[in-house]
């Protein structure tokens, strides 16, 4: 398929989309659905009735608290498991049982161990993006040549050496994979966890759904839909500037 | 591996088990007892809540919306995944939109769904379907875009084609992605259930975990968690199962 062709069918499928919704938002009423030309001319009042943004702000910066407190976290773990064969059967069934647990049946029980602020939400976007991280960095450290830290042994190099030197940089990849996908989970989280206590940005989503038109409802959804793609898309651009071999053996 | 080392990993997840309930005990020691109850004083109120029948019977009927919402996701999922993986038109086309969508937050539809579905059984079935739909989708179309292109084309030049040709070579070649995002997406229907009681109106194991919170009844609250985690296993190990007795051709290690 040439650019030009991509480029074409892109912008089509998204024209197509944004036309069918404006007939389908027209017939079907902003109760019910509202048009994206609504949406638009609504979304500036919106935005500052609400205070979106700076409400959005405040969310995210507790987001990456227990964001990167999971990452760092889940690296840890994930490669101590994928090194050590004891501490992966020791950890292994807690971690299965973590990974599947709901983090929606999660809020009610960490409202009474955190309480209702900066420590309730920090803790659950921590536990839904740490599973994440760990197990694409276990699956790394598994998978590691041999070689690479027979010989970092072979040349006396240090326990703490070989971490950071060797196995931190072997595993770079795959920690940027699993930090991809646990950011996703982690904006899933915090949602989850503001819209039941109807705080922060997750409150909004549940306010603006209680109006009687669905526009602001909308235009909130988009806000957070576009802060997940440009976060995603910062963190794929992070690991092309920082590790350019990752995306050739990708595609190879 | 050796046989040593094998029977060595068996032996650790006993050790595993026992040494993360002991820490937990002792955990539950240092701090007051409704915060974090003790591992015993949970197994105690599992046995409880399941001896007087309100536990399973809130899990039976927490099935009802995760099945339908499960089985109408496949439905939508599998079809339109195998279009995508054939169609790289209809791939290019539709992947921003899909992947816009991705990104919003499942439960941020919730107060949308409430307004077209209402607070009940419907409404719950809305959301088992939008939080599946998109795992099941993505796994059928990175399989069917993958499939081996030598199959694909020996079909071709020996003149198959239409629905013969999805039947026979298409659908055969999918099922091992078919199958990976079925359990993948059970996972999710699982995790649905519970996030769709508590979302919507609380009704079956949602309501008993409302309840019990408000009531800081942390035993309770643990032993629901649990059986929702280990139904979620359970479940995921039952599609994985199925895939075996369905395609017994293909062997793969579990991942």
């Amino acid at each position: 398929m040439t650019t030009l062709r991509k480029w074409v069918l892109r912008f089509g499928g998204i024209a197509s989309v944004l036309v069918v919704w404006e007939i389908a938002g027209q017939i079907l009423g902003e109760n019910l659905f509202a048009p994206p030309s609504l949406v638009i001319a609504d979304y500036v009042e919106m935005a500052q009735e609400y205070n979106l943004f700076h409400e959005l702000a405040g969310s995210l910066r507790q987001l990456s608290l227990g964001y990167l407190g999971g990452c760092v976290a889940g690296i840890l773990l994930g490669a101590a498991m994928g090194r050590s064969r004891i501490v992966d059967g020791l950890l292994q069934p807690w971690v299965s049982m973590m990974f599947a647990t709901s983090i929606a049946s999660l809020v009610p029980l960490f409202i009474i161990f955190f309480g209702f602020g900066l420590a309730f939400r920090v803790a659950i976007v921590f536990i839904s993006a740490i599973w994440y991280v760990l197990l694409n960095t276990y699956h790394g450290a598994r998978g590691i040549d041999v070689d690479l830290i027979q010989t970092a042994r072979a040349f006396d190099a240090s326990r703490s050496q070989t971490f950071f030197k060797v196995l931190l940089p072997a595993l770079y990849p795959y920690i940027l994979a699993g930090m991809r996908n646990g950011l996703a989970h982690a904006i899933r989280a915090m949602v989850i966890a503001e819209m039941y206590v109807i705080i922060g940005f997750g409150g909004i989503v549940y306010n603006a759904g209680l109006e009687v038109t669905t526009a602001p409802l909308i235009g909130v959804l988009l806000t957070v839909m576009v802060v997940g793609v440009i976060l995603t898309e910062a963190l794929k651009w992070l690991g092309r500037k920082t590790a350019p071999w990752y995306e050739m053996r990708q595609a190879g | 591996m050796t046989r040593l080392a094998q029977r060595k990993e068996l032996l650790l997840f006993p050790v595993s088990i026992a040494g993360g309930l002991a820490l937990w005990e002792m955990g539950s020691r240092l701090v007051p007892s409704s915060l974090l109850p003790p591992p015993s004083a949970v197994a105690m109120r599992l046995l409880e809540l399941t001896a007087d029948g309100s536990l399973p019977l809130a899990l039976l009927s927490s099935l009802q919306h995760m099945v339908i919402g499960y089985l109408i996701a496949v439905a939508l999922a599998v079809p339109i995944g195998i279009l995508l993986g054939r169609s790289p038109s209809a791939a290019t086309a539709l992947e921003p939109v899909l992947n816009a969508l991705y990104a919003i937050p499942p439960v941020a539809f919730v107060p949308f769904l409430i307004v077209w579905f209402g607070l009940y059984m419907e409404g719950r079935i809305a959301l088992v379907v939008a939080m599946c739909f998109f795992e099941i989708l993505i796994n059928v179309h990175q399989g069917v875009k993958n499939i081996d292109r030598g199959l694909i084309e020996t079909a071709v030049s020996f003149g198959s084609r239409g629905v013969p040709f999805y039947r026979m070579v298409i659908l055969p070649a999918s099922m091992p992605f078919i199958f990976t995002g079925l359990r993948v997406g059970m996972g999710r229907a699982v995790n649905a259930m519970i996030t769709a009681e508590l979302f919507f109106a609380a009704v079956n194991l949602g309501e008993m975990l409302k309840n019990t919170g408000n009531a800081f009844d942390t035993a309770s609250m643990f032993a629901i968690i649990v059986t929702v985690s280990v139904f979620g296993l359970v479940c995921q190990e039952g599609v994985r199962q199925a895939e075996r007795l369905a395609l017994p051709w293909h062997h793969r290690e579990a991942p």
